[in-house]
C-alpha cells in the first residue's frame, strides 16, 4: 500500500468573483520513503494542495471532490480533534524561513519542545529538551543556540531550525513549501543537501513543493508539474527530464539552466495562465502552447500514458 | 546588557526633553507681558520677606543670571511659596505627587489589561454579537467626554444612589479616629477611589480594547500563527500564547504614545472629583494666578509624564526580545 | 498639461471608488449622517435669536425667568440659572465645535503634513531636527499647557486657542506623512523629476503632497475630535473664551452654579452633543481608515 494516495482531488475557494478552482481533479501517489517534487508557476494550486494535505486550508477553502488516502485513512473526513493528532505527528511541514514562520516572542528551542510536548504530553521535559538538542545536531545548529530567538539566527540557521521542528515528532511525512526560496545560493545549496541526506537516513516521504524545477530535481525522485490547477505531467524524474511530453513541462525546463543536460538559452513562456473561477472548457495551457492543435481549445485533455510511471494531460502529444 | 544601553540612550533622551521643557517654562514665565517678580512674590508679604525671596530667586540680577538661579532652583527643590497655602511650593507638591501617581498609575493598568483581555475577546467572536457589543461599548466609552462623565458618575453613583463618596480622598471620621488601622484607611481611601478611577478606566480601556482586536485578527494572519496550527496545537494555546503576545505589542506602543491624553483626562478627572492631587493643583492654582505653584506642578507633571513613557518602552523592550537582545 | 489633466481625472476615480468602499461601512454612514446632524444645528442656530432677542444664547434673557427652568413650550429645552434659552446655547455650541474643531484640525494637519514631507525628504540633520522636535511635543499634555499659557497672557480667545491646539497638535500627523513620504522617495517618478531638474519646492508639492494627502485628510477627522474636545474641556475648566457659547462652557455653568443634582435638562443635552460628535467623526475617520488602508480592504475580498 501507498503511504499516500491521492484521487481527483479538487479544492475550490470561495471568493466574491465565485468560486475560484485552485485544484482541480488531481490524482498521484506516494510510496513510503519516496520523494515527489510539485513544480509549477505561483498560483498554480501547489501551495494549497500542501495545506490541503495538513487541513490547513483557510476558511474560505473547500475540498469539493477527491480523495486523500494516508495509510489508507481517508483524511478527508477527519474532524479537527483527528487532525490535530495527524498534524506534526504523521505529516509535518517545512515553512519557508523568509517568511515568518518562527514566532518572534518565543525561543527557539522552546518552539521546537512545544510541538513534541503536544502531542507527547507525558514525556518529562528534561528528555523533551535532550531531544530538541539532538534534533539541533542533526540539522547542524550548534546546541548552544537553543535558548536564542528566531531574529538571533542567520536565515540559514532559521530554515535549518524549521527542518529540525518538522523532524521533531517523526513524521512519516514531510511537505516542504519552497523551503529554499529566499536563501542565497551557497546557503540553499546546503540545505537541500541537508533535507536529501536526512530523508534517506530517517527514511521520510517527502512533498517537495517549488517554482524552480532545477531545485526539485536536486532532492526528488517523481517529479509532478501542475499548471492553473491540474497536474499535467507526473513522472520519475529521469522519466520527465529526458522525455518530457507535456508541452508545459518542456517550457519550464527550457525556462532554467538545465542541471544535466547543456547550458541552453533560457526561454521565458509567454502569456498568462488562465482564470480559474472560469477555466476554459478545454486544455487550459493550449493559448500558451506552441503545438496546440485545433481541438485542444475545446476538447478537455485525457491522460496519456507515456511509460509504466510517467503520464501526462494531453491530447496532443499522444 | 543590550537592554541596559537602551535603557541608558532613552534616560538621555529624556533629560534632554526636560531640560528643554525647563528652558522653555523659564523663557515664557519672563516673556509673558507683566512684571516677573509680581508673579513669583505674593503680593501679602511683608517687605522684608518679598526682599529675600527676590535674591533668593536671583530676580533682582540680569536675565541670565535668573536662568541660572532658577536651574539650580530647580535642583535643589526650591520652587517658591505658593501665593494661596503660604507655604513652600515643594511642601505642597510633595503632599500631591503620591496621590496623583496612585489614581494614574492604577487606572492606566487597569485599563489596558481589561482592554487587551477584551479585545482577545472581541477578536476571538469576530462579527458574532460579543464582538459588536463590545467593539460599540468601546467606542461609546472612549468618545464619552471625560468630565461629563464625571459629573454623570457623581449625579448617579455619588447622589441618587449614595453607593460612593463624591469628593476628596479620605473621610475625616475614619482619620482622625485613633481606633482606625492601616487597614480601615486603606479601605477608605479605596471607597473614595472608585468614582474617579472608573471615570479614568472607562474612557480609556475602549482604545486598547480597539486596538487588541485589530492588532490580534492582524497578527492571526501571521505565518507563525499557520505553522503553530500545523505542529497541532489547539486553537486556545495558538490564540495565547502564540497571537496574544505579539497582538499586544501595539497596545503598549499606544499606551505610551497616549499618556500625554491621559494626564489630560487625569487632571480633568481630579478636578471634578476634588482629588487632591497635581493636576487639581494646576488647574486650581491656574485659576487663582497662583504662578509659583502652577510653574511646578507643571514641571512636575511633566516628569511623572516622562517617567511614565520610558517605564512603557522598558515594558516593551521586556515583551519584545527583538528590542531586548 | 497631459498629465496634470490625467492626475486630476485619477484622482476623481480614485474618490469614487473609494466612496463606494465608504457607502459599505456602516459606522461611516452613522457617522456622516450625525455630523451632518449638528451642521444644521449650526446652521440653524442664527434663527432663535431673530425670532425674539431673549433666546439669544448669551445676552437673551427671559424677561419673566430668573432662575433655572424645566422644559416648556417657551423653551423646549428650559431655561439656565439666569433665565437664557437652553436650546439656543446648545444649537451655537454647534456652531463653535465646527469652528474650533475644523480650523484647529485643518491647521494642525498643514503643518503636520508640510513637516513631515520636508522632514521625510530632506532626511538627515533635517529630518531628526524635525522629529526630535515632535517627539517633545509629543510628550506634553496639550490641555495642561493650554492652561500654563492662560494663566501667563490672561483670558484667551476662541482663535488663540484654536491656534495652540493646532501648533501641538501635529507630530502624531507629521510622523505618518514622514514615513510616508521616505517610502515615496525611493519611487521611480521622484527620481525622474529630479532628474528632469525639478526643485525640491516642486517635487514636495507638487509630486509627494497628491500622494500624501489622503492620509492626511484621514488624520483631519482624528484631530477634529481632539480639538473639541481639548476646547470644550478648557472650557469647563473655566477658561474658555467668555465671549462664546460653547458646549463646554455650558456644563461648567451646571457645575460651577450647583445645578447637577436638580436639573439633568441642563446637565445631559451640551454632555451629549460633546460626546456624540467626537464619535461621529472618529466613526467617520475609521470608516477612510478602511478606504485608504489596503490591508483591511484585502481582509474584506477574501472574505
Amino acid at each position: 500500500m501507498a503511504l499516500l494516495e491521492i484521487e481527483g482531488l479538487s479544492i475550490g475557494y470561495g471568493t466574491r468573483n465565485g468560486l475560484l478552482r485552485a485544484v482541480e481533479d488531481v490524482s498521484f501517489t506516494l510510496e513510503a520513503g519516496g520523494s515527489l517534487g510539485l513544480v509549477g508557476e505561483s498560483g498554480c494550486g501547489k501551495t494549497t494542495l500542501g495545506m490541503a494535505l495538513m487541513g490547513l486550508l483557510p476558511p474560505n477553502g473547500k475540498i469539493m471532490a477527491g480523495k486523500i488516502l494516508f495509510e489508507g485513512q481517508d483524511l478527508k473526513e477527519s474532524t479537527e480533534e483527528q487532525w490535530r493528532k495527524i498534524r506534526w505527528r504523521k505529516i509535518s511541514m517545512i515553512f519557508q524561513a523568509a517568511m515568518n514562520a518562527l514566532n518572534p516572542v518565543h525561543r527557539v528551542g522552546d518552539q521546537i519542545a512545544e510541538a513534541i510536548s503536544t502531542h507527547r504530553p507525558e514525556m518529562p521535559e528534561r528528555e523533551i529538551m535532550e531531544r530538541v538538542a539532538e534534533l539541533y545536531r542533526l540539522v547542524g545548529i550548534p546546541v548552544e543556540r537553543i535558548k536564542d530567538y528566531p531574529h538571533q539566527y542567520s536565515g540559514g540557521m532559521r530554515q535549518r531550525a524549521i527542518i529540525a521542528m518538522a523532524l521533531a515528532c517523526n513524521p512519516r511525512l514531510i511537505i516542504a513549501d519552497e523551503p529554499t526560496t529566499a536563501l542565497d545560493v551557497i546557503v540553499q545549496d546546503q540545505i537541500l543537501k541537508e533535507i536529501k541526506k536526512l530523508q534517506e537516513k530517517l527514511g521520510l516521504s517527502i512533498i517537495f513543493i517549488s517554482h524552480d524545477i532545477s531545485i526539485v530535481a536536486e532532492v526528488c525522485e517523481d517529479i509532478g508539474v501542475m499548471y492553473a490547477g491540474q497536474l499535467v505531467e507526473w513522472g520519475p524524474k529521469e522519466a520527465v527530464f529526458e522525455n518530457p511530453v507535456h508541452p508545459y513541462t518542456k517550457a519550464l525546463l527550457a525556462s532554467y539552466p538545465t542541471l544535466m543536460g547543456e547550458r541552453e538559452r533560457l526561454r521565458p513562456i509567454p502569456g498568462e495562465p488562465p482564470n480559474l473561477v472560469s477555466p476554459p472548457p478545454g486544455c487550459r495551457f493550449c493559448d500558451r502552447c506552441p503545438s496546440a492543435g485545433k481541438s485542444c481549445k475545446s476538447q478537455a485533455p485525457v491522460w496519456a500514458q507515456v511509460g509504466p510511471r510517467h503520464k501526462a494531460l494531453c491530447n496532443a502529444c499522444s | 546588557m543590550e537592554l541596559r544601553r537602551y535603557i541608558i540612550r532613552r534616560l538621555i533622551q529624556i533629560a534632554i526633553i526636560f531640560y528643554v521643557i525647563l528652558t522653555v517654562l523659564f523663557l515664557l514665565f519672563r516673556l509673558a507681558p507683566g512684571d516677573p517678580v509680581s508673579r513669583m512674590v505674593d503680593p501679602t508679604m511683608t517687605p522684608e520677606d518679598a526682599q529675600r525671596l527676590i535674591s533668593q530667586l536671583g530676580l533682582d540680577q540680569p536675565i541670565w543670571v535668573q536662568y541660572l538661579y532658577y536651574v539650580k532652583n530647580f535642583f535643589t527643590g526650591n520652587f517658591g511659596h505658593s501665593f494661596h497655602y503660604g507655604k513652600p511650593v515643594v511642601e505642597i507638591i510633595w503632599d500631591r505627587l503620591p496621590n496623583t501617581v496612585l489614581l494614574f498609575t492604577t487606572s492606566i493598568i487597569l485599563s489596558a489589561l481589561v482592554g487587551v483581555f477584551l479585545g482577545k475577546i472581541a477578536s476571538w467572536h469576530k462579527g458574532k454579537a460579543t464582538d459588536a457589543v463590545l467593539t460599540i461599548g468601546a467606542l461609546v466609552t472612549h468618545t464619552v467626554f471625560l468630565p461629563w462623565l464625571a459629573l454623570i458618575m457623581i449625579w448617579l453613583f455619588g447622589y441618587k444612589m449614595g453607593w460612593f463618596p463624591i469628593t476628596g480622598m479620605i473621610s475625616e471620621e475614619v482619620w482622625l479616629d485613633p481606633e482606625s488601622g492601616i487597614f480601615a484607611k486603606a479601605l477608605d481611601v479605596a471607597h473614595h477611589m472608585v468614582l474617579p478611577l472608573s471615570t479614568l478606566f472607562l474612557i480609556h480601556f475602549g482604545a486598547y480594547l480597539l486596538i487588541m482586536r485589530s492588532s490580534m485578527l492582524e497578527t492571526l494572519k501571521e505565518d507563525y500563527i499557520i505553522t503553530a496550527r500545523a505542529k497541532g496545537l489547539s486553537e486556545k494555546v495558538i490564540r495565547d500564547k502564540h497571537a496574544a503576545p505579539n497582538a499586544a505589542l501595539p497596545v503598549v506602543t499606544s499606551v505610551g504614545l497616549s499618556l500625554a491624553f491621559s494626564i489630560n483626562g487625569g487632571a480633568l478627572t481630579e478636578t471634578v472629583f476634588t482629588w487632591p492631587g497635581i493636576g487639581r493643583e494646576l488647574v486650581f492654582s491656574v485659576s487663582h494666578n497662583d504662578y509659583p505653584l502652577a510653574q511646578a506642578s507643571f514641571l512636575l507633571i511633566a516628569i511623572v509624564v516622562l517617567l511614565a513613557n520610558l517605564v512603557v518602552d522598558v515594558l516593551y523592550a521586556y515583551l519584545d526580545p527583538r528590542i531586548r537582545y | 498639461m497631459a498629465g496634470s489633466v490625467q492626475k486630476r481625472a485619477g484622482f476623481k476615480g480614485a474618490f469614487l471608488e473609494g466612496w463606494e468602499i465608504f457607502k459599505e461601512s456602516l459606522l461611516g454612514r452613522i457617522g456622516l449622517t450625525l455630523i451632518l446632524i449638528f451642521a444644521l444645528m449650526a446652521v440653524a442656530s442664527f434663527i432663535p435669536p431673530m425670532i425674539d432677542p431673549m433666546y439669544h444664547p448669551m445676552h437673551g434673557v427671559d424677561p419673566e425667568i430668573s432662575f433655572s427652568t424645566g422644559p416648556s413650550l417657551r423653551h423646549w429645552l428650559g431655561t439656565d440659572f439666569m433665565g437664557r434659552d437652553i436650546l439656543s446655547q446648545l444649537l451655537a455650541g454647534a456652531r463653535v465645535a465646527f469652528m474650533v474643531g475644523v480650523s484647529a484640525a485643518f491647521m494642525s494637519i498643514f503643518l503636520g503634513t508640510s513637516i513631515g514631507m520636508i522632514a521625510g525628504y530632506m532626511g538627515k540633520a533635517v529630518d531628526t531636527m524635525l522629529m526630535r522636535l515632535a517627539d517633545m511635543i509629543m510628550v506634553m499634555p496639550t490641555l495642561l499647557v493650554v492652561l500654563i499659557l492662560s494663566s501667563l497672557f490672561g483670558q484667551l480667545n476662541i482663535w488663540t486657542i484654536v491656534l495652540i491646539i493646532a501648533l501641538f497638535r501635529w507630530p502624531g500627523v507629521s510622523r505618518v506623512i514622514r514615513s510616508q513620504t521616505l517610502s515615496l522617495k525611493t519611487r521611480p517618478f521622484i527620481e525622474a523629476a529630479r532628474v528632469a531638474g525639478a526643485s525640491h519646492f516642486r517635487i514636495i508639492f507638487r509630486h509627494i503632497m497628491p500622494n500624501v494627502l489622503p492620509l492626511s485628510f484621514l488624520y483631519m477627522t482624528f484631530r477634529v475630535t481632539s480639538a473639541i474636545i481639548i476646547e470644550a474641556a478648557l472650557a469647563f475648566l473655566g477658561f474658555g473664551d467668555p465671549g462664546t457659547v460653547s458646549w463646554g462652557m455650558m456644563l461648567q455653568w451646571v457645575w460651577k452654579t450647583g445645578h447637577m443634582f436638580k436639573a439633568p435638562y441642563w446637565l445631559l443635552p451640551p454632555g451629549i452633543c460633546i460626546s456624540l460628535i467626537t464619535l461621529s467623526f472618529y466613526m467617520l475617520g475609521r470608516a477612510m481608515d478602511e478606504v485608504l488602508d489596503p490591508r483591511l480592504r484585502k481582509e474584506a475580498d477574501a472574505s
